[in-house]
């Protein structure tokens, strides 16, 4: 039973990090918009958080920043996508080695350095080990069910629906489907960039290149995985937060399994999910996801 | 009037360039960022030292150099006039080689590879034996008897780290347990806090690692309230304060300026260099706050015969997890043989593989 506290503990924590940028481009994807610059996203979060936090000695003052940086790198993505008419997947490419070079550059004076970290809040008293949590991991699971009952129970969520499903029928409706698609990336930049901020001051405390790891591509895996919907992407961020600490725990238990047969079971498992799901897929997925839209005469 | 100034100018540049004109270039590449407080660290610091003990050098170096990358990088520091080379990862040792089989005028010291060339040679410190020490002060500062090890890949140097750390913990507490995780990756600090999380609550009280830099542990460490002991740089020490018990450092500054001069008297000649304790290689830190002074004393008692050679950490019998002796009684495995690692001794929980 200790064992299984421990190791939902654990994937609680973990799960945190790719959780926010799944929820942002559950968001973005359902207004037609497909974001692979979420890894890029993430450092850029991760960098300047690190950054600020260090320099104020205010980790609060990290997460600002991070909201800010994630919010203006996303814009410009959008404003690519929207008002220039690119291509979706090259923007997003586009931003990703953007935001792997820019947080390489502005966290360079920072690799091994100390910075203030967020205070954790031990929840079964301050002599466990487990179950201590900042104010991000709680935030992250808060703002699952917030989005999902705005995007299925309110009306500004329907018309983002809209106009992930057609464009052209939004815009007959009276939505702008411009507006609606950089409102959904304001909020899919802040949550990336808050992922990566709860990466390097929430769980780590340190800056290093690259330190994401993959878990903006993930995250995009994770989308699919939950079809869409942000209740599910935290059971999706669950067992892939689970999956890594699960390994780490019965290589301590002395469980003689590889390490890196270990690592592939988040991704045995999505090809499983997709393999079980994936003719379902098809009909949830917004119709218009990665398509251009260049208005309606 | 502005001609002359230009003019002037031009000549001052001039002589300063001759007068700067340097005794021998010596360029250096690192995969990572020269503050890691790890392995990358500990190369910069010894080009640092070469520089300032021999002023007339002159210094070229990169960081971040991914491997696919190495060989441009190493061509554009010939180019401008790099002599001798520190490759400083152990993944350019091919990129390297093909370098130096285009230039052999130039010389190339490799870190703990194992081919050599006419103008290749290769460095590296007696690592796994000194580790045996920070299993001394594991074994002695233990309350649960259990320890934790955090490797990045199970390759044969991080294996022989793991079971030096044990021997040197059973040598002083016979009921250690010791506790191996693999992150799988040098560097992913997530999941090095994750694999230190995950052995502080099997119990481990002294956690040890082999990775590029252990910041991420070291603070998850020093949260826990648990010890920890440094390796590959003694600049982590101010990353865990409390959780300190000793370090190892790799300090290979004298030696890169004793490379630097024989290559300068062409003296030079290819050989694997391994050294240890005794030749300052590597360097045992200072002891934490925490730690009880009759601790320093059997730490730096094991120290001395280290060095003098009367202890030998690889000495048979030494029996792997299944009970099979991989080490015979009367053998002795020295410097060369710590690639042949590929188990886990008797007492250590985890798998080599």
């Amino acid at each position: 039973m200790s064992w299984f506290l421990s190791w939902l503990s654990g994937a609680i924590l973990y799960a945190a990090p790719i959780l926010y940028p799944t929820l942002g481009e559950v968001v973005e994807q359902r207004t037609g918009m497909v974001n692979l610059g979420l890894e890029g996203l993430m450092l850029l979060g991760a960098s300047i958080s690190f950054a600020v936090s260090f320099i104020t000695k205010n980790p609060w003052l990290g997460i600002l920043a991070a909201i800010g940086t994630g919010l203006v790198a996303n814009l410009v993505y959008a404003w690519l996508v929207v008002h220039r008419n690119a291509s979706q997947l090259a923007a997003g490419l586009a931003l990703m080695f953007f935001g792997i070079g820019m947080s390489a550059l502005v966290g360079k004076p920072y690799v091994g350095q100390m910075a203030a970290y967020l205070p954790k809040y031990p929840l079964l008293g301050s002599q466990s080990l487990i179950f201590r949590y900042d104010l991000l991991v709680f935030l992250a699971f808060f703002l699952a069910p917030v989005v999902w009952f705005f995007l299925f129970r309110t009306r500004w969520g329907l018309k983002l629906r809209a106009v992930g499903e057609s464009p052209a029928i939004a815009y007959a409706a009276g939505v702008s489907p411009g507006l609606v698609r950089y409102l959904a990336a304001a909020f899919a930049g802040i949550c990336a960039a808050l992922g990566g901020a709860h990466l390097s001051i929430g769980i780590t405390g340190t800056w290093s290149e690259g330190m994401t790891a993959g878990r903006g591509f993930i995250a995009i895996a994770l989308v699919i995985f939950s079809r869409w919907n942000p209740l599910r992407a935290i059971v999706g961020a669950l067992v892939f937060g689970g999956a890594v600490v699960l390994q780490l725990q019965l290589q301590a238990q002395g469980i003689g399994i590889s390490a890196f047969l270990m690592d592939m079971i988040p991704y045995v498992l999505t090809v499983l999910v997709l393999l079980v799901w994936g003719r379902g897929v098809r009909h949830v997925a917004p119709a218009s996801l990665g398509r251009v839209y260049f208005g309606t005469e | 009037m502005k001609r002359a100034i230009v003019v002037g100018l031009l000549a001052l540049v001039g002589v300063l360039a001759l007068a700067a004109e340097p005794c021998l270039v010596v360029g250096m590449i690192i995969g990572g960022t020269k503050d890691d407080a790890g392995y990358n660290q500990s190369q910069y610091e010894a080009l640092m030292t070469l520089k300032e003990k021999m002023p007339c050098v002159e210094i070229l170096f990169a960081e971040n150099v991914p491997e696919g990358e190495a060989e441009a990088v190493l061509e554009s520091m010939i180019a401008q006039g790099a002599k001798l080379l520190f490759p400083a990862g152990f993944g350019y040792m091919f990129p390297a080689l093909n370098v130096a089989k285009r230039h052999p005028d130039v010389i190339f010291m490799h870190p703990g590879g194992y081919l050599l060339a006419d103008n290749f040679g290769t460095y590296f410190s007696n690592v796994q034996f000194a580790y045996y020490l920070l299993g001394v002060a594991a074994g002695l500062m233990t309350k649960t008897n259990k320890i934790g090890f955090i490797g990045g890949m199970p390759i044969a140097f991080v294996l022989g780290n793991c079971n030096a750390f044990h021997l040197g913990a059973r040598a002083v507490n016979p009921n250690v347990t010791t506790y191996f995780v693999v992150t799988g990756a040098w560097v992913d600090r997530a999941k090095e806090v994750a694999a230190t999380q995950a052995l502080l609550q099997q119990g481990c009280d002294v956690i040890g690692s082999h990775l590029d830099s252990p910041i991420a542990v070291a603070q998850t460490v020093e949260a826990a309230g648990a010890f920890f002991v440094g390796y590959p740089s003694l600049a982590v020490q101010k990353f865990c304060p409390n959780a300190w018990i000793t370090g190892l450092g790799l300090t290979w500054g004298d030696f890169f300026v004793e490379i630097a001069q024989q290559v300068i008297n062409g003296t030079w000649k290819p050989a694997h260099i391994r050294r240890g304790l005794e030749a300052g290689f590597i360097t045992l830190g200072e002891f934490g706050p925490r730690v009880p002074e009759e601790v320093k004393k059997i730490v730096l008692e094991y120290k001395d015969k280290l060095i003098s050679g009367e202890l030998q950490p690889f000495a048979g019998p030494i029996r792997d997890q299944e009970g099979n002796v991989r080490i015979a009684e009367g053998e002795v495995w020295g410097p060369m043989d710590m690639g042949k690692f590929d188990w886990l001794a008797e007492g250590i929980v985890g798998s080599p593989k």
